[in-house]
């Protein structure tokens, strides 16, 4: 049996390594146990998480901090218009979002101090201020980790991808990256998950007990070897994911009526936030959805009228309704962030202008669960160039995200060295978010 | 200078206070010329004595005991209510003043009952963490003695320890529930002595099978054996603990015969255990086995036929000496020691200009040594001591040189210099603690970044010898620009002439890097040793008036570890570090490589964790652990010495099959315990296993497909890599053994079954199932127009060749472009990986467009004599190729019954194939 010392004196079992080394204690199998044995936890509000990521850093003060008493410099050109939530108003340029804001809360004067878009996405991705030893496991990770799905279904898809891996964690909880987006009215396959090639389900199968047959020489040590018995598990939950009707058909959103499919615009994101509808209906645990292109240092305004907002508009009005249309609203948190907001005074550098990195203000938006919509928390000064009042720290949402997937924000974990590592060093839960 | 070094490293066991081998139980040492004092316990039990309780002595563990400079009391970083103590005690000076900080109150020496010290542990109410002792206890009766007397502080340097001897030495159990007590001295090297188990901190490696109270009170739990252990001042000292497995320990133990000292010196141990050892394997499992641990690389088929075959005694000895000389061996070996020496091309990219160079000629530089045999101590002297230049290389020549390396087919001059310096010059590793942690890792085997914050809780090493040893560091670097002066005129005219104007930084490197890929010169980092006397020389010439001055500055001084003699800063301090290596006092350097070897062929070390040799972990068989490195040292530092000594003895040589004694035996090596191939041998594996016959020979002699000759690396993106990642290839970034993962998992089972990637292997035209369709006239296949093929063939390579470009391209972009173009060129990508599927899937189509179409309502189709015949050569040939073996009748009989009901025999083939890269044997070292 191996014990691992750590650095700080406590003794921690060598869980993350276990099984393949043969060492004893809570290895593989016993992990296995754990995950099957993990309860849905009764007292969390949502079971699930939606992570919409905005890579490139969207500008703030042009989508839902608005600040139209601004100065010209500032403001920019856009408008904002009413929401369905009295005294609420976004940009002119999301009239599907101001449609539904009723379902979702606006965080403003969210501030941290990381211009980098890889240093500002760990930070947004993970709530742990980045450290140069260490990289934090992303909030799917953490969540695969504290809540496996089952057996036939990931616990963790990105769609195509996320910023975020599963850090000092380990592999085992990286996310599955479909490394595609899926495509309105087309059929939609994911690496190792959809039948490769042509192979029927059928002739799988019988492959499967072709297998079984042939895979007898180590049976013997099953009853005492954890790699052996753990090899068999992830043997079967890999035959069942790749021939489970469960799985394909969580992929395959060509099921979904075309009035429901629609309704998230015919772009890949749009098609993306409904997938990620699917799977967390079909039990995956946290799906990440990735919208890039944000930087806009030039052309500001043009890129995000004409491509960007309608895109983001459609697809997260989509998701927020096709939640709620499911009856899953309340049971999935869903959380949209880019890694930073953008410079309020607009920069000469093009034509029109455009915002540079700016992280000492943004904007995020948080839904369901115990999530309240309908309300703007925070708020930022006269010319959205920081927090009003007191900041919200990205360490916050996290603990808020966590809150409200019933997972403890100051859980410890250990690393592969034995660095003990509180999840969440310094967040609290956002007030008045909750209720 | 080797006897001085020698001298101070004879002395280094005074100061690491080792636990003297006493008789079970016997009682403290008789030759002792006065007895030990007792303990605090009884000298303070009523508080009347008049001796004056010594800080270090004393106070600071009784503190521990008490548990106040826990890492959740005042031990952590941030204190606890405004008080913090050094966590785990070895800090005099901070703890002292932290206590008689002024206005604290905690030490008040004019009002010794109303110090916090007594007043807070005493009361719950008062003390947020409780209540601790209590009030007229002996502890309390310390404490006030203690402050009564004045609170004497510490000396300036902390007293010696030299050592703590602790009673009984070793301790055996005979059933569940037995309880033994520890008692523990102290020996001051001023010749003092006390009983101080009321002041050690007690800790199990493993409470399933040992606890430990903290009075030192040891209680067995199940069978087996660990260690509890024992920490007091800076000595920390392990005691076996062992109780039988079985009814045969000790004399009842039959007689096992022994072929080797290895095997003897396990088999002892497992006499006191009681775990007899399986049996020996069989040749086919030897064979596999061994070919997977010294070469990375599945025997073929010729070869395990040829190795039955063989019936000369001495064959597996002979086969040893053959893999040697393979390909494979040189490669694996070098993809290990790039484990251990961190070879990263991600922590050398500015080092380099052009990418996937870095990490080539790093890895190309071992695999050279590896193959002609350099002893293990050379190969670390070139890396310890590397120098840019060659002797007599000046700067420009240097850089011409290495312009060559880093060109397609430089890499073998590269590995003909002298040294690799890229060591030094990784990103990570650019602090002189980071190099100090990097170093113990690498050539120690220890993890000494504990100690740069706080005495190190599982090793002697406390937070003064850390940073006196990263010092030694300091004056190495790797600067963009040289330092002497020749060197930088040389690099500015280099730069003029190849008019890159003022770009700098990363453009400047980009651009560096085309120019170097057109033919052109570029320069390159030089590494650096900034020696005292280099800079007391360069502050003269830049002040030539404060001669006196710069005379006059002290020269700085740093330590080896364990070692009390000051190294001067004057010189290159990294001659002192490769001597200290290389002597056969080092208890680290030649122990942390046996153990490292030893891990490669059983999965654990004798040591594990394997890069964490400190005290408090001691190997699981100390006379082992000392046989092999004694022999690895006599033999020269020998590589393929310790390599033959491991897998020529019966031990190595275990069956995987168990008995009743040994079933659940992980680290006493009295069976072979399979576990997961490597990342790199997984992807080899499945590669070899689906190759025609010819392809596989191809990629045996030539490694330039395969991932053990450093082919992939993980931080590239590109086909290939996706299952490298899967499998846990390490990442070498984080100075730990555990940045590979043998760990298993569900996506690899996925990836295995179902992926693209494999399924393309199992159905390529150049396969294994293809060149039998052919050769056999397969059911399922037609060969295609050869024409057609070969335009098939013309369409792949250049969508290959379009996809490299792209990947290519993504590699390139900085992260402000990456962020901007990324996405579409991952799209492109996607769309060329889409297209070469559908070309895999044209070219099968081709292959099986004959195939009957089966029944699904009908009988089962049996297999007729005549296909029985014709096939079964065919599953034995599948069986040779992926398990190293000869199918059982029972797995003929299934294999043949499904290629019988398969639409085709063709496709029947596959999946018998298939199926055996999913077996357990297949994943498995076994």
């Amino acid at each position: 049996m191996t014990v691992n010392r750590t650095c700080d004196g406590l003794r921690r079992r060598d869980l993350l390594r276990a099984g393949a080394l043969g060492v004893g204690g809570l290895s593989l199998s016993g992990y296995l146990r754990m995950a099957d044995a993990a309860q849905v936890n009764q007292a969390a509000a949502a079971q699930a998480a939606i992570f919409v990521e905005l890579p490139g850093g969207p500008s703030h003060i042009d989508t839902f901090d608005l600040k139209p008493e601004a100065p010209e410099e500032i403001r920019g050109t856009f408008q904002p218009i009413a929401t369905n939530v009295p005294g609420i108003q976004i940009s002119e340029h999301l009239p599907k979002l101001a449609g539904c804001a009723d379902k979702f809360a606006i965080l403003r004067g969210v501030s941290h101090t990381l211009a980098a878009h890889d240093l500002g996405q760990e930070y947004i991705n993970t709530g742990s201020r980045p450290l140069a030893s260490l990289e934090y496991p992303g909030y799917g990770s953490v969540l695969s980790r504290e809540r496996p799905s089952e057996a036939d279904i990931p616990s963790h898809v990105a769609i195509p991808r996320a910023s975020q891996g599963a850090g000092f964690l380990g592999i085992r909880y990286a996310p599955l990256s479909t490394n595609s987006a899926p495509r309105f009215g087309q059929p939609y396959r994911v690496r190792g998950l959809s039948l490769t090639g042509d192979l029927t389900v059928e002739q799988v199968s019988r492959r499967q007990s072709l297998l079984e047959q042939l895979d007898g020489r180590m049976a013997g040590l099953r009853r005492n070897s954890q790699l052996i018995e753990g090899l068999d598990q992830f043997g079967q939950q890999a035959h069942s994911m790749i021939t489970s009707p469960r799985a394909r058909k969580a992929f395959d959103i060509s099921e979904e009526p075309s009035s429901f499919a629609s309704q998230f615009g015919e772009t890949p994101f749009g098609q993306s936030c409904l997938l990620a509808i699917r799977l967390v209906e079909s039990g995956v645990r946290f799906v990440t959805v990735q919208l890039g292109g944000w930087d806009t240092h030039q052309d500001n305004f043009t890129r995000l009228k004409t491509q960007l907002l309608p895109t983001l508009d459609a697809g997260l009005a989509g998701l927020f309704t096709g939640l709620e249309q499911r009856g899953l609203l309340s049971s999935t948190a869903v959380m949209v962030s880019g890694e930073f907001g953008r410079t309020p005074k607009i920069n000469q550098r093009s034509a029109e202008g455009g915002r540079d990195h700016y992280p000492r203000c943004m904007c995020m938006l948080m839904a369901g669960g115990g999530v309240r919509g309908g309300q703007v928390v925070g708020a930022s000064d006269a010319t959205a160039s920081g927090p009003a009042h007191e900041a919200i720290t990205p360490d916050d949402v996290a603990a808020s995200l966590y809150h409200n997937l019933g997972i403890d924000p100051a859980t410890e974990y250990h690393t592969e060295t034995g660095r003990p590592i509180t999840l969440v060093r310094d967040g609290r839960v956002i007030e008045g978010l909750f209720g | 200078m080797k006897r001085m070094l020698m001298a101070l490293v004879i002395a280094m066991p005074v100061s690491i206070a080792r636990a003297e081998p006493t008789k079970l139980g016997a009682p403290p040492v008789a030759a002792d010329p006065a007895p030990p004092l007792a303990e605090l316990k009884t000298r303070f039990a009523d508080g009347k004595t008049e001796e004056i309780p010594d800080f270090q002595r004393h106070v600071v563990p009784l503190l521990g005991r008490l548990g106040c400079n826990s890492r959740s009391c005042h031990g952590s970083f941030q204190g606890r209510g405004g008080f913090q103590l050094s966590l785990f005690g070895y800090d005099f000076k901070a703890d002292y003043a932290a206590l008689l900080e002024e206005d604290s109150a905690r030490v008040e020496v004019d009002d010794v009952l109303e110090s916090l010290i007594l007043v807070k542990p005493t009361d719950a109410e008062m003390h947020e963490g409780g209540k601790r002792y209590d009030q007229g206890g002996w502890e309390y009766h310390v404490l006030r003695s203690w402050i009564a007397a004045g609170a004497p502080a510490t000396a300036d340097e902390p007293q010696k320890l030299a050592r703590l001897e602790v009673f009984p030495a070793e301790l055996r159990f005979g059933a569940a529930g037995e309880r033994e007590p520890l008692r523990a001295v102290a020996r001051w090297e001023d010749g003092t002595s006390e009983d101080v188990t009321g002041l050690c901190r007690f800790t199990t490696n493993d409470e399933a099978i040992a606890t430990i109270d903290a009075e030192g009170l040891v209680t067995a739990g199940d069978a087996g054996d660990t260690h509890v252990v024992v920490s007091y001042d800076n000595a920390v000292i392990p005691v076996p603990v062992l109780r039988p497995v079985s009814e045969l320990a000790g004399e009842r133990y039959p007689q096992v015969a022994t072929s080797t000292e290895v095997d003897a010196l396990v088999i002892a141990k497992l006499s006191k255990l009681g775990i007899l050892p399986s049996g020996i394997c069989s040749d086919a499992d030897f064979l596999r086995r061994v070919s997977l641990d010294l070469t990375g690389t599945l025997p073929s088929p010729e070869q395990v036929q040829t190795f039955l075959a063989d019936d000369s005694a001495d064959k597996r000895a002979k086969l040893v000496e053959e893999l040697f000389e393979s390909p494979g061996y040189a490669a694996w070996w070098a993809t290990r020691f790039s484990d251990w020496t961190g070879n990263s091309e991600a922590q050398l990219n500015n080092v380099f200009p052009v990418r996937g160079a870095a990490s080539q000629l790093w890895f190309e530089w071992l695999e050279q040594r590896i193959a002609t045999h350099v002893p293990y101590d050379e190969i670390v002297e070139g890396i310890v001591t590397a120098e840019s230049r060659m002797p007599g290389e000046s700067y420009r020549e240097f850089c011409e040189a290495m312009s060559a390396a880093c060109r397609e087919g430089g890499e073998a001059d590269f590995a003909k210099r002298d040294s690799l310096p890229q060591f030094w010059a990784r990103i990570n590793l650019r602090m002189p603690e980071e190099k100090a942690i990097g170093f113990a890792h690498a050539f120690m085997g220890i993890r000494i970044q504990c100690a740069q914050c706080h005495k190190h809780p599982f090793d002697q090493w406390s937070k003064d010898d850390f940073d006196q040893f990263a010092k030694l560091f300091a004056p190495i670097a790797v600067p963009q620009a040289p330092r002497d002066r020749q060197a930088r005129e040389q690099r500015e005219e280099m730069l003029a002439a190849l008019d890159t104007g003022d770009l700098q930084g990363n453009q400047l490197r980009r651009r560096l890097g085309e120019l170097l890929l057109d033919g052109e010169v570029v320069p390159f980092p030089e590494l650096t040793v900034r020696t005292a006397a280099a800079r007391q020389q360069r502050n003269r010439r830049a002040n030539p008036n404060r001669r006196n001055l710069a005379g006059a500055a002290r020269v700085p001084t740093g330590k080896l570890l364990g070692v009390d003699q000051e190294i001067s800063l004057a010189e290159d301090p990294r001659e002192s570090l490769m001597e200290w290596l290389r002597d056969e006092q080092n208890p680290y350097f030649a122990p942390a490589l046996v153990n490292r070897v030893w891990a490669n062929y059983f999965g654990v070390g004798l040591v594990n964790p394997s890069d964490d040799l400190s005290l408090a972990n001691p190997p699981s068989n100390r006379p082992l652990m000392d046989y092999l490195t004694r022999g690895f040292i006599e033999s020269g530092f020998d590589l393929r010495w310790l390599h033959r000594t491991i897998v020529l003895s019966d031990t190595y040589q275990r069956s995987f099959e168990v008995n009743e004694t040994n079933a659940t035996d992980e680290r006493n090596f009295s069976r072979f315990v399979p576990r997961r191939l490597p990342a790199e041998v997984v992807h080899d594996a499945v590669l070899l296993a689906t190759a025609s016959d010819e392809e596989a020979a191809e990629l045996r002699n030539q490694l330039t497909r395969r991932a053990i000759a450093n082919t992939y690396l993980i931080n590239r993106q590109g086909p290939g890599n996706f299952a490298l990642a899967v499998f846990g290839q390490s990442i070498r970034e984080t100075s730990c053994d555990c940045d590979r993962s043998d760990d298993s998992s569900l996506l690899q089972s996925v990836f295995l079954r179902n992926d693209a990637d494999v399924h393309a292997r199992l159905t390529s035209p150049r396969g294994w199932v293809a060149q039998m369709g052919k050769e056999y006239q397969l059911s399922g296949f037609r060969q295609r127009d050869p024409q057609a093929l070969r335009a098939l063939q013309r369409q792949r390579q250049n969508l290959q060749k379009q996809l490299r470009q792209q990947y290519e391209k993504l590699r390139s972009l900085d992260p402000e472009q990456r962020q901007q173009q990324a996405p579409e060129l991952r799209a492109q990508i996607e769309r060329l990986r889409e297209r070469l599927a559908e070309i895999g899937t044209q070219g099968r189509e081709g292959m099986r467009r004959d195939g009957g179409q089966r029944d699904p309502e009908g009988p089962r189709q049996s297999v007729s004599p005549h296909d029985t015949e014709r096939l079964t050569p065919l599953v034995e040939a599948a069986y040779l190729r992926s398990l190293g073996r000869h199918p059982e009748p029972q797995e003929i009989e299934a294999s043949l019954a499904f290629i019988g009901e398969s639409a085709s025999e063709l496709e029947g083939l596959e999946g018998v194939l298939w199926s055996l890269v999913n077996t357990k044997e297949f994943i498995l070292n076994h």
